[in-house]
């Protein structure tokens, strides 16, 4: 009935000389460069993404943050090459998956990529899945398609998968309808689809948003589990700052279509480098610590069709002062792996205790 | 602005804040809803003739004191929000009692009701869907004005452009439409709505859950300096475990229509007692890596059963890894385990709280449960 699992401390000497192993011989799985990619509307040109920069190693876990609007579910559609167009477009950048650009190849190329070596979990496992077709339909459609399974072996392991998702009674399940499991099931059968060919990259976005709180402890325990048994790399888009805490490697913070810091998950959590980064943190209620008054972000977020000079954040940054209204902040490096976009990016990072290198 | 004495800023006798004298009483509310089944069609074809009821809220009895903010928490599907929208009588209770200042709300005719309900308000989750799209927003705000008689005219306006810079909105936005507003906006509308007739009480229902992160904050702080400024009481009702407890004066937890533990917010986190709260809590992911990388977390497996015809015994049986034989037949009372510290559950008790501790397969709570006598109201 319970289970009781002492999460292993991601710190502890062992993973981390496993993780160093892991990065030296096999390098990057992913490297996003300078992608932009915009929306055509009636109201002007939206930069959803705009010129964004980062690398995912593999067997690690990157955390993609930031509010609604900020552009973190474009870069996910956009590395899988999602975006509908029109009225969408990648404007330039590369994405570089296993030392190949996924924006150069044709889609008939992409195809045989997406769902086979890099798959997708989306927020509302409802919507995603077929209403019509039973989850083995759905889940055979996958491993006959990429892998050429034939169908009895197709079902076969449709029911395997079922069962590593931890699904009781797989085999009597497995002809049902989506509607006949819970949310916390279908989410499960999501999960069972996008690692059923066993990808190199699983993007995870808002997974758990949609559910309650303890079945989302189940989906992200489940997550972490299948991660350490196949190694593989999750690419991780919430706006839940302690759901990143718990699970990732390192995060990057986006806000306006840019990314404003990335860091190593503990260094951003202990040492934020960007007031937007700060903020948020701050405006989080900790369950641990008591706090008479929730520091808040004032305003709203930019319209980003409208977006003015200088630093997006600008108008609702407490540090702003006359620069950041007038010019773009340079991203700059902190420490080995953290980045801030930030006018005043090396004072905030040494106020919050980091030491710059 | 007019000095002169309006009904808004007229001085109201101010309720008495303690412990004896709650704002208001829910008394063994229930929300029953009739599925049907049970008929003769179903006999015919062989179906067992059970009508199918969910018991959304069943049985629940507490108090909300002036000034307070009782925090509701629970899963989907709990009756968190059938509770709150019982308690304003949205929705018709089944059974039991909801006592404002000493009037059952439950048994008030079309009329009574609808003067009371001047003073009881509510806010809405989804800020897109509650407020009519063909309104701009000083009729919006101004409607509860003129349902109520309470001003109309210039004096009507003048009150909502107050309302407006009350809640943190510019008066120049009383002629635009909710579409162009942003989530947060809009939430504040909606509360700008709620305060125009100048409540005592209002049911928050998921007032922060369909918004972004930075402006959740906003409104939290928003509903907190309101509460200051205005002594009002909340019914704050959010499965955001983090929220309830910042906002939260007491929180009561629900499982399945019932309470299973009510205490005060500090203590609810760092000491539950009931075994679904103590999963709850511990499912909370907290933003901080190196909590994170060490604290323990007990997962539940399974899911929320269903609110139709729900386990017998305790609700949480099926899930609870405490469970012992006699849990699935007696269902267990609040009790005072320990002082304003209430909890649901036959194995633990006020000489024995902590469950870990308790012998394998005893019940030190059981006799509590089968009390006959009506059980104490949590306060």
């Amino acid at each position: 009935m319970l289970l009781i699992r002492r999460c292993e401390p991601s710190n502890s000497l062992a993973s981390k000389s496993k993780r160093n192993f892991m990065s030296q011989t096999n390098g990057q799985l992913l490297e996003v460069k300078g992608l932009r990619t915009y929306f055509e509307t009636e109201d002007g040109t939206v930069k959803a993404v705009d010129g964004i920069s980062f690398a995912l190693r593999r067997g690690e876990t990157l955390g993609i943050v930031g509010e609604s609007g900020s552009g973190k579910s474009v870069t996910n559609l956009s590395i899988i090459r999602l975006i509908p167009n029109p009225p969408g477009k990648i404007v330039s950048g590369e994405v570089v998956f296993n030392g190949q650009d996924l924006l150069l190849l044709s889609a008939e190329q992409v195809r045989r990529i997406r769902g086979r070596r890099i798959a997708m979990i989306f927020q509302d496992p409802m919507t995603s899945l077929n209403p019509f077709m039973k989850i083995s339909r759905q889940l055979m459609e996958m491993t006959q398609l990429h892998l050429g399974h034939t169908r009895a072996q197709a079902y076969e392991h449709a029911i395997k998968m079922l069962e590593t998702v931890g699904i009781p009674d797989a085999r009597g399940r497995i002809d049902s309808y989506p509607h006949e499991f819970s949310g916390g099931m279908r989410q499960r059968v999501m999960i069972a689809m996008a690692l059923s060919c066993e990808p190199e990259l699983l993007i995870a976005d808002e997974p758990t948003t949609a559910l309650d709180v303890t079945i989302q402890a189940q989906i992200l325990e489940l997550i972490k589990e299948l991660k350490r048994e196949t190694g593989t790399s999750v690419i991780l888009i919430t706006h839940d700052l302690g759901v990143v805490a718990g699970m990732t490697d390192h995060v990057i913070v986006m806000y306006a279509g840019k990314v404003f810091e990335q860091a190593p998950t503990e260094e951003l959590f202990s040492h934020p480098g960007n007031p937007y980064t700060s903020g948020l943190l701050r405006s989080v209620p900790d369950p641990t610590d008591e706090q008479d008054q929730l520091y808040q972000i004032p305003g709203l977020p930019p319209d980003v069709a409208h977006l003015q000079p200088g630093c997006p954040f600008a108008p609702r940054c407490e540090r702003a002062e006359e620069i950041c209204q007038r010019e773009f902040p340079p991203f700059v490096q902190l420490s080995a792996d953290h980045f801030s976009l930030c006018h005043f990016a090396r004072e905030i990072f040494g106020e919050s205790g980091g030491a710059a290198r | 602005m007019s000095t002169e004495p309006t009904i808004f800023n007229q001085a109201r006798p101010p309720i008495q804040g303690n412990r004896d004298n709650p704002l208001i009483a829910i008394r063994n509310l229930k929300v029953h809803f009739d599925l049907g089944g049970g008929g003769v069609f179903d006999k015919l074809i062989g179906n067992n003739p059970i009508r199918r009821v969910v018991k959304a809220v069943d049985g629940i009895s507490i108090d909300i004191f002036p000034g307070e903010t009782l925090g509701l928490v629970g899963e989907s599907g709990c009756g968190k929000s059938t509770l709150g929208r019982a308690v304003l009588r949205l929705t018709e209770p089944t059974a039991g009692q909801v006592l404002y200042r000493n009037r059952d709300l439950a048994h008030l005719s079309g009329r009574e009701l609808r003067e009371e309900r001047r003073h009881l308000q509510i806010i809405f989750q989804d800020p897109y869907a509650s407020l009519n799209p063909r309104m701009t927003v000083g009729q919006i705000v101004g409607e509860p004005l003129e349902t109520f008689r309470l001003a109309k005219g210039r004096k009507a306006e003048e009150r909502v452009q107050e309302l407006l810079e009350t809640v943190g909105l510019s008066k120049r936005f009383i002629k635009r439409y909710p579409h162009e507003f942003s989530g947060g906006q809009r939430q504040r509308i909606g509360i700008a709505r709620a305060l125009a007739v100048d409540p005592d009480f209002i049911v928050a229902d998921e007032p922060i859950s369909a918004l972004d992160v930075s402006i959740q904050a906003q409104i939290m702080n928003l509903l907190e300096k309101l509460q200051r400024e205005k002594n009002l009481t909340y019914l704050f009702i959010s499965h955001d475990l983090r929220a309830i407890r910042h906002v939260s004066d007491r929180v009561a937890v629900m499982y399945l229509g019932k309470l299973v533990e009510v205490a005060d917010a500090r203590t609810i986190y760092d000491e539950p007692l009931m075994p679904y709260t103590k999963a709850l809590i511990s499912a909370v992911p907290v933003p901080d890596p190196q909590v994170e990388a060490t604290r323990q977390r007990i997962v539940l497996e399974g899911d929320v059963p269903s609110p139709i015809n729900p386990p017998a015994g305790c609700r949480f049986h099926t899930r609870c890894p405490y469970a012992i034989e006699t849990c699935r037949e007696v269902v267990p009372r609040l009790v005072e385990i320990k002082p304003a510290h209430f909890a649901a559950c036959i194995r633990i008790s006020p000489e024995q709280p902590h469950i870990e501790n308790v012998a394998p397969g005893a019940a030190p709570g059981l006799e509590a449960a089968q009390l006959t006598s009506a059980p104490k109201p949590a306060k």
